[in-house]
């Protein structure tokens, strides 16, 4: 199951040396439960912020979010905590792994941090990773994985606290052409079976084009394709 | 992750640990060692007794000397049971051991030592001649008897013996340098003391060649009947030497229980004093030792006795004046410690500042996943406590190391100077401060650092990523 997405006049500045940066500019958005979008455009256009705010990595400044009926604009440090651990999985473009754990502790990672029991995380860690077709690579270090595979570590872990909205920041961004098509299909597939919501920054067109919904960004507005 | 992590910078880890491990080797080693001859300087000054150990003279005390150390004792006053009552029931008094003395005459059979023993010690001084034995028969009484090759046999002399209470003598200032004490209530059984060794021609370092050996103890008895000449008697016992010591309790050269000098005080007191050729003794005890509570209540118990009418003695003072010189070494040996550890605590916060930045990635995915602040900073905070711990344990087992080292040193310089050497015990205060404090303080120089990845705003740590 999966959660809407609502946003309204979503604002976001940073400061820089050069002075104040605006990076979203009065946003609205709204994303189905169980929706699957891709935000696309520009360097700059405030893709990966818009990740960030959705994800709780950073708290609005102006404007609403709202995710499955969650008002993230009151939460406090712990609480995003909290919503990022019960809500969101996340997928980087660069994996997100770390280099000194595993491929199965990497992905129990995201269970220890939720008070899972460790039998229970490395059940779960194992069944994920079957599930993306690594069994065999559980004892693996990253290093010694290829791109691809390292793309569906990132993906089991994200699956490890059964999110219901998944934020992918160009899944596909570092691998070569088969790889992506792997990646893509198993985040579709994913999303097809947990029923969580999927939203893909990516600039690949042809892969925004496979979404239900395209959201494409320009300077921190909405876009006309 | 935080294990994963030390064991990853294996080269920088095993770096931090030994910077905390040499602090704390050093911290360890100076605390041990100063405590250990703080230990041995007051047990010098106590002679091996108690600090708060005050002697009571069966003599008038002078209430101007009160606040000295050792006065000059007053003209005789008698020691007795209500009196040592008194004492007993004073507030913070401890114990209060009881001293006899008697007069003895004096005769060391041959061998005067054993020459086996004698020859496994250090050379005779120089100052004993080394002569051939010569028969006792034809010795008179100026001429020394050479029994055993360099060593003179003294003639009878008088000598007077300290009766103790030998189930308490680990209380009073005696220190054991051969053999041990006679056995409680033992009539058969004597300890001489170093003054012995000089009569005899001998050093501490060859104490051991008299311990074994034998020697006559006479108490005199003048017997005066009515038309009668005057007769001297004694009441001699054979005792055998089994130990030598330093004793500081009263002044004598032999120390037995106190059934043996109650015995020959009772003995002598039965007879006349001869027109005072014998001296008869009227107070039942010598002297008292009496152990205060503290050594902060020595001076206040000196007082009370003192108004009792006793003169007392104890190295109060020197003792308290000994202490502050020996705190202020233990302050700046400790001081010197504690810098090395603030050093190297310094060297763990450079560490984790540098893995905080190198590890902004790591902290930005962990955050990504749900990691709360608390959650970050208890990775590094456990990382910094882990290199505390691990260096504060090698450190410290270094440090107990090295003063043993240094004690082995120490002991085998003063068993070249003929005294006694010193006992390094396991102090487990020391070694369990010690590592934890090198754990506290390694968390102390953590905190700023895990605080600092804590606090790195989540999408700033993404971007890293």
């Amino acid at each position: 199951m999966g959660v809407a997405i609502t946003l309204r006049g979503l604002s976001h500045t940073y400061r820089t040396a050069e002075g104040p940066l605006t990076v979203l500019g009065g946003l609205d958005l709204d994303v189905a439960d169980g929706g699957y979008a891709a935000i696309t455009g520009p360097s700059g256009a405030g893709k990966t912020t818009l990740l960030s705010l959705l994800g709780g990595l950073e708290q609005p400044q102006i404007g609403r979010i709202e995710i499955g009926g969650q008002d993230l604009n009151g939460l406090s440090g712990d609480d995003l905590a909290a919503y990022r651990r019960a809500t969101v999985g996340f997928i980087f473009q660069h994996f997100g792994l770390l280099e000194t754990l595993t491929a199965a502790q990497n992905v129990e990672l995201a269970g220890t941090l939720n008070g899972t029991s460790p039998a229970e995380r490395r059940a779960r860690a194992l069944e994920l990773l079957h599930a993306v077709g690594l069994a065999d690579r559980a004892k693996h270090r990253p290093s010694r994985l290829s791109g691809g595979e390292r793309q569906r570590v990132a993906i089991a872990r994200a699956l490890v606290n059964e999110p219901r909205l998944l934020l992918a920041d160009e899944p596909t961004g570092n691998l070569d052409d088969d790889a992506s098509v792997m990646v893509i299909e198993l985040l579709e597939k994913v999303r097809a079976d947990h029923g969580c919501t999927l939203v893909m920054v990516t600039h690949n067109r042809e892969l925004a084009t496979r979404a239900d919904q395209r959201i494409p960004l320009d300077r921190g507005e909405r876009a006309f394709e | 992750m935080a294990a994963t992590s030390i064991r990853r910078r294996f080269g920088r880890s095993v770096l931090t640990v030994a910077a905390v491990a040499l602090a704390a080797t050093l911290l360890t080693a100076l605390v041990t060692i100063a405590g250990t001859a703080r230990t041995k300087v007051l047990s010098e000054l106590s002679k091996g007794g108690p600090l708060s150990g005050i002697n009571v003279a069966a003599a008038e005390a002078d209430p101007t000397q009160v606040d000295t150390d050792d006065p000059r004792p007053g003209p005789p006053k008698d020691l007795d049971d209500r009196v040592r009552a008194k004492i007993t029931a004073m507030a913070d008094v401890k114990s209060v051991l009881p001293i006899v003395a008697a007069v003895v005459n004096v005769i060391v059979p041959e061998p005067p030592a054993n020459a086996e023993v004698l020859a496994r010690q250090p050379p005779l001084p120089d100052t004993v001649a080394t002569t051939t034995s010569t028969p006792q028969s034809t010795t008179n009484a100026t001429t020394p008897r050479q029994t055993v090759a360099g060593l003179k046999t003294p003639d009878p002399f008088p000598e007077t013996m300290v009766g103790i209470d030998l189930d308490r003598a680990s209380l009073m200032p005696i220190t054991i340098l051969s053999g041990r004490l006679p056995v409680p209530k033992s009539l058969t059984e004597v300890a001489v003391t170093q003054g012995y060794l000089t009569r005899m021609g001998l050093t501490k370092k060859q104490a051991a060649a008299v311990v074994g050996t034998e020697v006559q103890l006479g108490a005199p008895r003048a017997f005066t009947d009515t038309g009668q000449p005057r007769r001297f008697r004694s009441r001699w016992v054979r005792a055998t030497i089994v130990g030598v010591v330093a004793q500081e309790t009263a002044p004598g050269q032999f120390i037995v229980s106190l059934e043996q000098s109650r015995a020959a005080r009772n003995w002598t007191s039965a007879g006349s004093d001869a027109e005072g050729r014998v001296q008869i003794p009227t107070s039942p005890y010598s002297g008292l030792f009496v152990i205060a509570n503290d050594i902060e209540k020595v001076n206040q118990v000196r007082r009370d006795i003192t108004e009792l009418g006793y003169s007392t003695s104890a190295p109060e003072n020197l003792v308290a004046s000994v202490q502050r010189y020996l705190r202020v070494v233990e302050i700046v040996l400790g001081a010197i410690g504690a810098i090395a550890l603030v050093i190297a605590s310094m060297g763990i916060a450079n560490a984790l500042l540098a893995a905080v930045r190198e590890r902004r990635r790591e902290i930005g995915v962990l955050k990504a996943i749900g990691a709360r602040d608390r959650d970050v900073q208890r990775v590094f905070l456990f990382e910094a406590g882990v290199l505390g711990l691990v260096g504060g344990i090698v450190g410290t087992a270094l440090g107990y190391a090295t003063a043993l080292g240094v004690s082995a040193v120490v002991n085998g310089y003063l068993a070249a100077q003929g005294l006694k050497g010193v006992r390094l015990g396991l102090p487990l205060l020391v070694l369990f401060a010690a590592v934890c404090g090198s754990t506290l303080l390694a968390l102390g120089a953590g905190a700023l650092p895990a605080r600092r990845a804590a606090r790195m705003p989540a999408r700033e740590a993404m971007e890293a990523a």
